[in-house]
């Protein structure tokens, strides 16, 4: 297929929705969490009962990814009214219906936040919850039916991938990207446009673009939300990658515990296939690119991007040391791209939008937007997105309407178990790269987790402790036998066992395990319970056994 | 060839572009620490002994798997790193259960003498006294997990030098262990070809032969590289 033919079949697509007979579009929201809650069960029965009310030629039922508030799934939502109903039971369906398509009106019991709001916004997107989110990355994801490519494609899908073949060359490609000033969202936040550039730089007869999903924080669902809400987007961004860096072939390397994100992802591929979107000579020019998945077997070390290439090259999945960086030896020894979900999602609308419209987003040293990975004891959890320096109480108070039982916050933990804690006291911080890490905590990957005062520090740190004591992957000293050792000596104190000499070795250790680990994992393993020991250090003092 | 000027501790050297810090540093009598290295081998830096200091590094670099740069300035033995180096030793000696005194390595072990080096004379933390099996399944050998330092020397020996492919690491964390083939006694392995190489590559007594008693182990690391050094002069 080449330019014309596409642009011929979203002509057609466009068209058809134009003089759509549809009056009504009902989304009903098949992510993860709302499938777990029985939204398949809600689709089927609204399906049937847009048949029997023969509403069939008036109606669109489409399932999407996830809409955000997952806690209160499953949902449904009914364009253009923009309104969302939440925990659907299936018994209240006709009511909804009868009522939506037949009396015009929404039934405002039953609306999202209906339980728990004084009363309910009518258009969701005047809810604070929705209103203070900016959506990028997720822009598509809950609107449109992931599994159709021709639902992405009328929503501008692919135009980045056909800008970029006809009207850039790499290099400018990578200086729109560098424009941008977007940094990696899988937690480091290296600029993504000058990785690009190194990539490029290196000559070889073949360079690799591997896409990072094996998302393995406890917490954290950012990445498999946009790859089963909008897998194309994420595809998008990869075939971009490979022009720009000059990689003709692409991994995406997603966890195995994400079936759906896996099933959903390998069909975009064969869809883009077939629309010759992927493979040779994209779209008719010179440039071939194809992807392939590749199933990970739910190692957190994996992530780490010199583990995950051992584990795409068939290996044991342990990191090694660097340099050599991946984008000057990686898969197979040549050059290799890798990049996050959620970095490559950017990517197409930074192409569509331009580079400077993308880097006056957010903060000046952060910009864009970021997915969180919202949960814990607060009201609303789920999957938002805001603009990269939004404060936390923000995100707490706002979006998450505040604590559950309105019981006082304690701390948030940001980046899971290579993170730290943020105290009350700190609760008006930017949310960016910088800000969080002159708090002891770092950005990760997005995962978001509220406390209040039930939660015990020590015991936080300790889990989390625990979580890389069982992920370290054994190949080197200090992450192996030191997190056990911290490990222990923090069980020792939530016993109410530990002294002072515990807390003093325990502090030793850690300072030890950060600065001499191989790997990222043993080399941020320590930060859950330095940032603990930074904030609540008297909760440590008070669990210590005193001899007198 | 040409050579690159690197300054390691205060010292100027003219040193050959493509080798690492640690190989400079040997070959400048510059003492340095290290256990998972072993010459003739890849180095996988996973030991984190020989860490160095490198200015301009935002942190410490193994110098067995870090090659030199034109005026490179590296420091070696810090006060930092000595402490560190206390530290790695002594999570060697917990984590698994070493008793000198009646094993057949007495006397020639290298983790022994790293104790000596790090002047070592008691262990902070507490012992963790793992279960772990002794291996007398070969009809030679026999593998005693509770020595095993996991540095891999053997796992890299059998696959690199005799290129059998009998060992490898099982398991994640604290939990790791050194199997024969797919976790089968050593004795049943059908890729062993019991050529005794991973006995000399071993730093400890984890591999020994059977034949002999406490401290008796006698082992010839070196001969691996020799053999290597041959092989490439029969090319
Ligand atoms: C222990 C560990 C786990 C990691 N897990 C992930 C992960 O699940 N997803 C991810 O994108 N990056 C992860 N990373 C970061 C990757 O190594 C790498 O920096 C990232 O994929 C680069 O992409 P970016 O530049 O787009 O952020 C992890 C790093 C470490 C040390
Ligand atoms: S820091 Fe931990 S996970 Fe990383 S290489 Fe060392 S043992 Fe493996
Ligand atoms: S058996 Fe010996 S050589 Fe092999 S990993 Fe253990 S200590 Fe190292
Ligand atoms: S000798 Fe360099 S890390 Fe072990």
């Amino acid at each position: 297929m080449n330019r014309h033919d596409l642009k011929t079949i979203i002509y057609a697509e466009k068209t058809k929705e134009e003089n759509n007979k549809y009056r009504h579009k009902i989304c009903v929201c098949c992510g993860a969490s709302c499938i777990s809650s029985g939204s398949e069960e809600v689709m089927k029965k609204l399906q049937e009962e847009i048949k029997t009310r023969g509403l069939e030629n008036e109606v669109e039922v489409v399932p999407t990814g996830c809409m955000g508030p997952c806690n209160q799934g499953p949902l449904m939502k009914f364009l253009p009214e923009y309104n969302i109903y939440q925990k659907i039971d299936c018994s209240n369906i006709s009511a909804i219906v009868q009522s939506q398509l037949t009396e015009k009106k929404p039934i405002e019991d039953l609306l999202l936040f209906a339980d728990s709001r004084e009363k309910p916004f009518l258009d969701a997107q005047e809810d604070p919850f929705f209103k203070k989110q900016m959506k990028i990355a997720l822009r598509n994801c809950g609107h449109i039916n992931p599994e159709r490519i021709e639902d992405y494609l009328v929503h501008n899908g692919y135009q980045a991938l056909d800008k970029v073949l006809f009207e850039m060359s790499p290099e400018e490609v990578i200086a729109e990207i560098k424009q941008s000033r977007l940094r990696g969202r899988g937690g480091a936040g290296y600029p993504t446009g000058f990785k690009w550039e190194t990539v490029y730089k290196y000559v070889s007869d073949q360079k690799y673009v591997i896409c990072n999903g094996d998302e393995g924080d406890p917490g954290a669902f950012m990445d498999r939300s946009v790859l089963e809400g909008n897998p194309h987007r994420v595809l998008e961004g990869m075939a971009i990658a490979g022009y720009a860096v000059g990689a003709s072939k692409g991994y995406a390397y997603i966890r195995g515990e994400y079936p759906l994100a896996i099933k959903r992802f390998e069909l975009a591929i064969k869809q883009a296939r077939k629309m010759g979107l992927l493979g040779n000579n994209i779209l008719g020019t010179s440039f071939s690119f194809d992807i392939e998945v590749r199933i990970g077997a739910g190692a957190f070390v994996c992530g780490e991007e010199t583990a995950l290439i051992a584990s795409i090259e068939g290996k044991r999945g342990t990191p090694r040391p660097r340099p050599p960086f991946p984008a000057e030896s990686g898969l197979w020894g040549k050059p290799t791209l890798i990049n996050n979900v959620e970095s490559f999602a950017a990517i197409s609308p930074i192409i569509n939008n331009g580079g400077e419209w993308y880097s006056e987003i957010g903060t000046p040293k952060s910009a864009g937007t970021k997915v969180f990975a919202l949960a814990g004891k607060i009201k609303y959890s789920g999957l938002i997105e805001v603009p990269m320096g939004t404060t936390l109480r923000e995100i707490v108070f706002d979006i998450g309407g505040g604590m559950q039982n309105d019981a006082d916050f304690k701390a948030a933990q940001t980046g899971g178990p290579s993170g730290g804690c943020i105290p009350a006291e700190h609760l008006d911080v930017k949310m960016d790269y910088e800000s969080l890490v002159s708090l002891g905590s770092i950005m990760g990957s997005g995962g978001l987790i509220i406390m209040d005062k039930s939660s015990d520090m020590v015991d936080v740190a300790r889990y989390f402790m625990e979580f890389c004591m069982d992920e370290s992957c054994g190949k080197c000293v200090p992450c192996r036998v030191g997190t056990r050792m911290m490990h222990d000596l923090l069980q020792k104190i939530c016993d109410n066992k530990g002294t002072q000499i515990d807390l003093n070795r325990l502090e030793e250790l850690a300072v030890y395990v950060k600065e001499t680990s191989l790997c990222g994992l043993g080399g941020s393993a320590p930060n859950p319970l330095l940032s603990t020991l930074r904030h609540f250090r008297q909760e440590y003092e008070n669990r210590i056994v005193k001899h007198d | 060839m040409n050579t690159i000027p690197v300054i390691i501790n205060d010292k100027k050297l003219d040193v050959d572009p493509g080798k690492t810090i640690l190989e400079v540093c040997r070959e400048n009598d510059i003492e340095m620490l290290t256990m998972c290295h072993l010459k003739g081998v890849m180095d996988i830096g996973a030991c984190r002994l020989c860490l160095v200091e490198v200015e301009g590094a935002n942190k410490l670099m193994s110098a067995c798997t870090t090659r030199v740069n034109a005026n490179m300035i590296v420091r070696t033995a810090t006060d930092k790193i000595k402490r560190y180096q206390r530290i790695t030793t002594e999570l060697f000696f917990a984590e698994r259960n070493h008793v000198c005194s009646v094993c057949v390595a007495n006397g020639k072990c290298e983790l022994q003498q790293l104790g000596y080096k790090v002047e070592l004379d008691h262990i902070r933390y507490p012992h963790l006294f793992p279960q772990c099996e002794v291996d007398t399944s070969h009809p030679w050998y026999v593998m005693d997990h509770n020595r095993c330092i996991m540095c891999t020397r053997c796992v890299r020996v059998c696959t690199e030098v005799e290129g059998a492919h009998n060992w490898d690491v099982m398991n994640r964390g604290h939990q790791v262990r050194i199997i024969s083939d797919f976790n089968t006694p050593w004795g049943e392995s059908i890729t062993c070809t019991s050529c005794g190489k991973c006995l000399h590559a071993c730093p400890t007594g984890a591999i020994w032969p059977k034949a002999i008693v406490q401290g008796q182990l006698e082992k010839k690391p070196e001969m691996l590289s020799e053999l290597m050094e041959k092989r490439k002069m029969k090319l």
